[in-house]
């Protein structure tokens, strides 16, 4: 783990990829924004998943029918079971060619089963066209990037490398210069190779078609020149027909680069002419590559992953991504995505550890154009992981012990709250700077841990509510119970005021999330069937109300998944998941009227479990109540870096992410900060505060009960 | 007012830095130069020239169809020479007559099926000249191909 700590910090410090990708995470957000223009993207990207879900004796069918219509028209169909099958299948191709030099054209595929080591090793020269891809070759180094490979490199650095090449002095600012370098020698190399070797972006079983999307026109060359034409490529390209085909290369450059179409879509059918050739046309091979994916197509959630159409944007829209580039999001993948195939490809012990920079902001899974619930499938791989090779042991016993432990957890909090009392700063709510927290940790002001506990106050000033009709349960969760109770009071006012009676669980437990997110699945159920024991009836109660989004996503989606083995609690959780709602979400379904009563400039911080969890932000809400006093936030659903321990695990990466959401806050010049989850405030709140920044952040329950006045 | 389909597709192949002309049929017989590669059926101008590593200057290819809504081009690229030509000049110039501009990517779905039904072929969908951003993401025209693209509509045609 040291060496993993080490790799992560020393991108932090790396200004170079830390200013690549900022940039780029703007500019990406504002072209394909662009490129979706007029298109139904959720609809689109539901169909092309729905298309592509093949049983695994329909794949069967797909790929004879593929293999049939290629061997009719004189190529050979290969099916290589491991990656060392594929690379000796290639290398048996290319000695007996004797060919000296290949050209290749980029194929994730093969950097996948290190194809080109593999035919270095045997003497052989493959050549990378795509230019950021030769400039690494020729650096001794890997991708960063799917689609921009060098993306971590300044101009600076590319003009050194290509000089240490070519022997040539090259000038750093003159981009358009060593793009000819590399036209002229990669020009050169076409014409020496005696054979091309390509992946292909879709496998149209229909006519035993393929296709190569690029924007160089490399792949075009390195199929026109050489006599032989190598396809590598995984089962999962295989498609049914042209329709879907072009469904996948319609979406995949909008979602990659925000290009309306790359520049050259290139569809090729059996053995074209090719004068090289003494046959008089090119000799084609397609390598099917299995390497795992013909298992995990039998598999009903990893097979979601062989969906990817690698375009990319899992990478591009993921705030850790953004801070440490693909040298450490990945393996060989990068990006969401990687973190998934690396399990499934390179095995556990390899993705292991990677898994653990998913933050859980859920942003891959709402961008991508395959449909693949990406965060949902590593947070399962998170818990596989967890099981084999063993949690954090402070953590676990955490966990296991004393969280499940409702009277061993509250008393040890309470020892706390009375311990902490020297560390209490001057506004009474927050800790002065820890003595022993370690520097790097420390860049939040963290909050005081409250003096009483929700649940106490709730029974002490709470329990005599008039006798609506109508009534909801409030689930506090560990942030409102423990240190921010007068969120969850300020709930039970404005409910009050609108006519609802507000009941709690009996005793505060735990949702369970932070044991599911560290990877402890069995704590995590232990925990949830505790709390299913008091959440009372479902037919009891309007609405299940959360403050803490994560909870509510906790009670919504873990819940019905951690008991789905016991009917009963099964439908006990189904039928609170169904009722569970955000304040927001409750009073916009109930219609209440709110009014603004004064003038402060406001904006808001929509938590990645408000919108890509529950479904719901309280922007446009906030927007229509403050008219001209709200100001929109740039980058608003994008995460704040908490993700829970997280920010105590990655700190470097979290504090980096809370410094582009203060940054973007502070353009606002907003005096007010709303936002609807206790950890967005525990983060955003204590960076702001560190830094002396006097913007408040305030809980919308909060918000509403001081600001606003219910109609 | 919607634009119309041809003016949607020089919208789109402006775009991509295209240079796009409207002629009529002799127009287009006055400017083509005899000395570069030519294969334009609908004039009856084929001319084949020698392609080596170094490439050509300028090949004049008529496209089977062009598409509005991504300013793209079709051509069926299964001959070697025309292959090679659109790959390999400097500036590659496509001819295209105004009724084969189609308006969406999909109607091209049954050429692609009619014609990849045959033994072999090769079509490329062609939107631009050659192009990178993979260094500091700056934009650069002509990397392995050709390095402009110009196409002449041809409005009688």
């Amino acid at each position: 783990m040291n060496s993993f700590k080490d790799s992560i910090n020393s991108k932090l410090n790396d200004e170079v990829l830390y200013n690549n990708l900022k940039n780029f995470a703007t500019s990406y957000k504002k072209s394909r924004s662009a490129a979706l223009t007029g298109l139904d993207f959720e609809n689109l990207r539901m169909e092309i998943n729905n298309r592509r879900t093949y049983s695994p004796d329909y794949l069967e069918t797909l790929f004879h029918r593929f293999k049939n219509n290629a061997e009719k028209a004189g190529a050979k169909v290969y099916r290589a079971k491991t990656g060392t099958d594929a690379c000796r299948y290639i290398t048996e191709v290319c000695k007996t060619h004797n060919t000296e030099y290949i050209v290749k054209s980029k194929s994730m595929t093969s950097e996948e089963i290190r194809l080109n080591d593999f035919l270095e090793k045997e003497n052989l020269k493959p050549v990378e066209t795509d230019l950021g891809e030769w400039i690494l070759q020729i650096a001794g180094e890997h991708p960063s990037h799917m689609v921009m490979p060098a993306i971590h490199k300044s101009r600076e650095q590319v003009a050194e490398i290509l000089s240490k090449f070519t022997g040539r002095k090259i000038d750093k600012d003159n981009i358009d210069e060593m793009v000819k370098i590399a036209r002229e020698y990669l020009r050169d190399y076409y014409f020496k190779a005696g054979v091309g070797i390509t992946g292909a972006n879709v496998a149209v079983a229909e006519t035993g078609t393929i296709a190569t999307v690029t924007n160089e026109g490399n792949a075009r060359l390195s199929t026109t020149i050489p006599p032989v034409h190598i396809v590598l490529l995984g089962y999962e390209k295989l498609v049914e027909d042209f329709k879907t085909a072009l469904d996948i290369i319609n979406i995949l450059p909008k979602s990659a680069t925000g290009q309306d179409i790359s520049t050259y879509v290139t569809w090729i059918k059996g053995c074209s002419p090719s004068a090289n050739n003494p046959t008089g046309d090119k000799e084609v091979h397609y390598v099917f590559l299995d390497n795992g994916r013909l298992a995990f197509f039998q598999h009903p959630e990893f097979r979601e992953a062989l969906k990817c159409i690698r375009c990319g944007s899992c990478a591009n829209i993921c705030p850790p991504y953004e801070m440490v580039g693909g040298h450490v999001f990945g393996h060989i993948y990068i990006g969401a995505i990687g973190l998934i195939l690396t399990a499934l490809y390179h095995g556990e012990d390899k993705a292991k550890d990677i898994l653990k920079l998913c933050i859980g902001c859920k942003a891959c899974s709402s961008i991508c154009p395959a449909g693949i619930d990406l965060q949902g499938i590593i947070s399962k791989l998170k818990v596989i992981t967890g099981e084999r090779y063993g949690i954090n042991p402070v953590k676990k016993t955490i966990h296991s012990t004393i969280i499940p432990n409702t009277g061993v957890f509250s008393t040890a909090l309470k020892t706390a709250s009375f311990f902490q009392k020297p560390l209490i700063a001057a506004d009474g709510k927050h800790l002065k700077t820890l003595p022993f927290m370690p520097e790097n940790k420390d860049f939040r002001t963290l909050p005081a841990i409250a003096s009483d506990f929700f649940t106490e106050k709730f029974k002490k000033h709470y329990k005599k509510q008039p006798d609506f009709e109508k009534k909801v349960l409030f689930y506090p969760g560990c942030a409102v119970e423990y240190f921010y109770p007068e969120m969850g009071e300020a709930l039970i006012k404005i409910l009050n005021k609108a006519g609802v009676k507000v009941d709690i669980p009996k005793k505060p437990v735990c949702c369970g999330l932070p044991a599911i997110a560290s990877g402890d699945g069995k704590s995590g159920k232990k925990i949830i069937e505790k709390n299913l024991k008091q959440m009372g009836n479902p037919e009891d109660y309007d609405s299940y109300l959360v403050l803490c989004p994560s909870c509510g996503m906790a009670v919504k989606e873990e819940f019905p998944e951690y008991t789905a083995d016991k009917p009963d609690s099964y439908k006990l959780s189904a039928d609170i998941a169904q009722k569970t709602l955000s304040l927001g979400m409750f009073l916009k379904k109930e219609n209440i009227s709110l009014n603004v009563k004064n003038n402060a400039k406001v904006t808001y911080h929509t938590p990645c479990h408000q919108k890509r969890g529950l479904g719901f932000s309280a922007e446009d809400m906030l927007e229509e109540i403050l008219g001209n006093n709200f100001v929109p936030l740039e980058d608003s659903d994008v995460c704040c870096g908490f993700g829970g321990t997280y920010s105590i695990d990655f700190a470097g990466i979290s504090s980096g992410i809370l410094d582009k959401k203060i940054e973007n806050i502070r353009k606002t010049e907003a005096e007010i900060v709303v936002t609807d989850c206790p950890g967005c405030i525990m983060q955003i709140e204590g960076g702001l505060l560190k830094r002396g920044i006097n913007t408040k952040v305030i809980h919308l329950s909060e918000f509403i009960e001081n600001n606003l006045e219910i109609m | 007012m919607p634009s119309s389909i041809v003016d949607q597709f020089i919208e789109k192949s402006a775009a991509v830095n295209n240079e796009n002309y409207l002629m009529s049929k002799n127009e287009l017989t006055k400017i083509i130069k005899p000395d570069s590669y030519a294969n334009i059926p609908a004039i009856n101008l084929y001319k084949d020239i020698q392609i080596e590593k170094n490439g050509i200057n300028k090949a004049f290819i008529q496209a089977d169809y062009g598409i509005a809504e991504t300013g793209t081009i079709v051509l069926n690229s299964t001959s070697e020479k025309l292959r090679m030509a659109s790959s390999l000049s400097e500036h590659l110039i496509i001819i295209l007559p105004e009724s084969s501009i189609v308006e969406k990517l999909y109607t091209i779905e049954k050429y692609l099926r009619e014609k990849t039904k045959q033994t072999n072929s090769y079509i490329a969908f062609i939107t631009g000249a050659s192009r990178t951003a993979d260094i500091e993401r700056v934009l650069t025209i002509g990397v392995h191909g050709p390095v402009k693209m110009s196409v002449f509509i041809i409005n009688d045609l």
